[in-house]
Formats: C-alpha cells, structure tokens, sequence
C-alpha cells in the first residue's frame, strides 16, 4: 500500500482485511479437505491391495543354479544341465497340509508330460529327510526329489512357505511362479506354451 | 529479536546441530562376525513374518538366513552384495528400509520436509508472538514515516485504527 497514494477511505481499507483473512480460511479449508481426501484415497488404495501378494522378481529372469542331492542320497540334479528342456521346480514339506492337496496334481503333471520332455522336480524345505522319505512312500510319486541343506535354494528362489511352484523355459528363465496349492490348468497351461515354443 | 528469544533460538540451533551429528554418524560399525551379521539381518524383512526384522524373529527360516548371512559374510561379500542378493529371490519387500531412490526417495524425503517446514512455521510464530499484538510494521513504519503530509497523516492513523481494532480475535 503506497502512504502517499490517493487517501484510501478507512471503510476501504476494513473491507479488503476482511476479504483477505475471509480468503485466508477458505485456503485453509480447502486445503485441510485437499489434505485429508489425498489421504483417504492413499489408504483405500492401500487397503484394497492384499499385502501377502508378492510378484515374484525371478519372473523372466534367470532361475537361480542349483546342484543339489537326491533325497535318497542317489546322485545330484543340477538345473543348468537341464537346459532345453521345461522344468518345474515344488518346494514341500511333509509337514505342509496344501502339499498333500496338490501332490496328486504334480503327479499328473509328471505322467503326462514327462514323455515331452518335461521335469518335474521336488525340493524338500525345512523338513528331516526321514520324515520326507516317509511321506513319499506314503504318497508316491516318481519325479526326482532333493534336500536343500541350509535352504540355500530357498532362499536364492524367495520362498515364503510351502508349496511354492516354478517353471523354468528351456532357456532358463522362470516363467511362472505359483504359492499356495499349484492350480493344474494354470501349470499345465504354462507347460504346453513353453512346449509349443521348443 | 530480544535475547532470550535469540538463547532460546540459539539452544534449539545447538541441539538440532547435535542431533544432525548423532543421526549422521549412525550406529558405530560392529567388529565380531556376531554383530555384522547382526547389522546386516536387521536391515532384512524375516520372510515368514509379520513386520519382524531376520535379526529379531526365532523362526527356523530366520535362522536360516542369519547363517547364510554369516557364511557369506566369512566368504568377503560385503553387506549390500548380500543384501542384493536376497533381493533377487524376493524383491525390494524383503528390505525393511525402502531403497533411497526412485518412487522410494518420497518416504524419505517427506519427514525431512516436514520437519524444515514446521521448524520454520515455528520460528515465525515465536517471531509474531515477541512482536505482541501491535501491528508493528505499520505503525513503526508508515505512521511514523517522514514526508508524510498531515492531513495524510490523520486519514492514515483512524485507518490504522479501524484495522487494529478488528485485529484481536
């Protein structure tokens, strides 16, 4: 405000300080609701997602090499000699209730494609070998299984718990990752599209 | 600024200095294999959990990461090279501090904003309030000016007036 200005009438002068701090609340306002709707929009957006699903980063990449002993003690797989051929690799347990649900799906999957060359492969985690014997002369089951001493495998593959299912393509990369019970359409579905491809 | 204003300011000046120092220089780095594997596990989500750190959570799988840690710690990888590597299997979630870059660098960035602006929405509150609820500058510097004509003058201090008289709230 210039002093030496045209005299300004006081009644003038009222008006524009109400004005102002009139402008002052409402920026308030608006900004506290602004505020507070950018953050209920954050939380529902963040309430609505399901914390426990977790996209794997091993998608598309190279699956981690393992060698790793039979459970029976026999010889010892390793993954990049199976290079060209589809791999699907289970983690169990004999402890895991979903394992014993989707064990007769890794069975159908191994005898129907294991003429096509592709492998299935079970990976014993957190579990005495005794007791994993055990289970599978219950359960049966003839794809190749190995102990993960230290879980060293696990881990290098992020698992959460058991089961946990991957398919490895022939050039190595993991394609597909599946916690929980392995679904037979979706595996099988994955199988015959990395098939098609060889 | 009267002085104890300036000593008070000077004090939270002092202490805000100390604590920049303290949070700067971090924790002292740990010497045993105990505690490096400590300072690495701590940094890491426990795979199994809910919100536990490997470092804090008895479970077999925590167990498992700790001595994995230890071997490769033995092996000469340094932290982060481990650090990277569990991040591999399952992803920026297994850090417990998101990584101070990209999208991530907002939850780090968003304390420190808040904090510089509510130190210095503080610091003029204390100046506003020393300066009592006389509307200092205008009547210091316009009524008081020099070449201000008398009628001026006059119409000036009833408008200055009129403001002051709403100003309390």
């Amino acid at each position: 405000m210039d002093p030496r200005g045209p005299a300004s009438h006081p009644s003038g002068l009222e008006a524009t300080g109400r004005w102002t701090r009139r402008r002052k609340r409402w920026v308030v306002l608006a900004g506290t609701l602004g505020g507070v709707a950018l953050l209920s929009v954050l939380l529902g957006f963040g309430l609505s997602r399901d914390p426990t699903l977790i996209r794997s980063p091993l998608l598309g990449r190279p699956a981690p090499d393992f060698s790793l002993r039979a459970l029976d003690g026999t010889d010892s797989i390793r993954l990049s000699d199976l290079r060209g051929q589809v791999v699907v690799i289970n983690f169990w347990a004999s402890w895991c209730a979903e394992c014993r649900v989707e064990h007769p799906v890794l069975a159908a999957t191994w005898d129907r494609y294991r003429e096509q060359g592709v492998v299935v492969l079970g990976i014993a985690f957190q579990d005495r070998p005794s007791a994993s014997r055990a289970y599978l002369s219950e359960l049966g089951g003839g794809w190749p299984q190995l102990s993960d001493p230290g879980e060293r495998t696990a881990l290098a593959y992020g698992v959460y718990g058991v089961p946990e299912t991957f398919v490895v393509a022939p050039d190595g990369r993991v394609m597909f990752k599946q916690v929980g019970a392995v679904n037979y359409g979706a595996l099988t579905d994955e199988i015959e599209r990395l098939v098609a491809t060889t | 600024m009267r002085w104890p204003t300036a000593a008070l300011a000077g004090a939270v000046i002092v202490a805000g200095a100390a604590l920049a120092v303290v949070a700067a220089r971090g924790e002292p780095s740990p010497r045993t294999l105990e505690g490096r594997v400590h300072a690495v596990a701590s940094t890491l989500r426990c795979p199994v959990c809910q919100n536990l750190s490997v470092a804090d959570s008895p479970s077999l799988l925590a167990q498992q990461m700790r001595s994995t840690i230890a071997k490769e710690l033995q092996a000469g990888r340094s932290p982060d090279e481990i650090r990277g590597e569990f991040v591999a299997g399952y992803g920026e979630w297994i850090l417990l501090a998101p990584p101070k870059r990209g999208i991530d660098l907002v939850a780090w960035l968003i304390p420190i904003l808040l904090m510089a602006g509510g130190a210095a929405w503080a610091g003029l509150a204390v100046v506003r309030w020393t300066r009592g609820s006389v509307p200092a500058p205008i009547a210091s510097n316009a009524a008081t000016g020099p070449g201000l004509p008398p009628g001026d003058r006059v119409l000036l201090e009833r408008a200055i007036r009129s403001v002051s008289d709403e100003e309390p709230e």
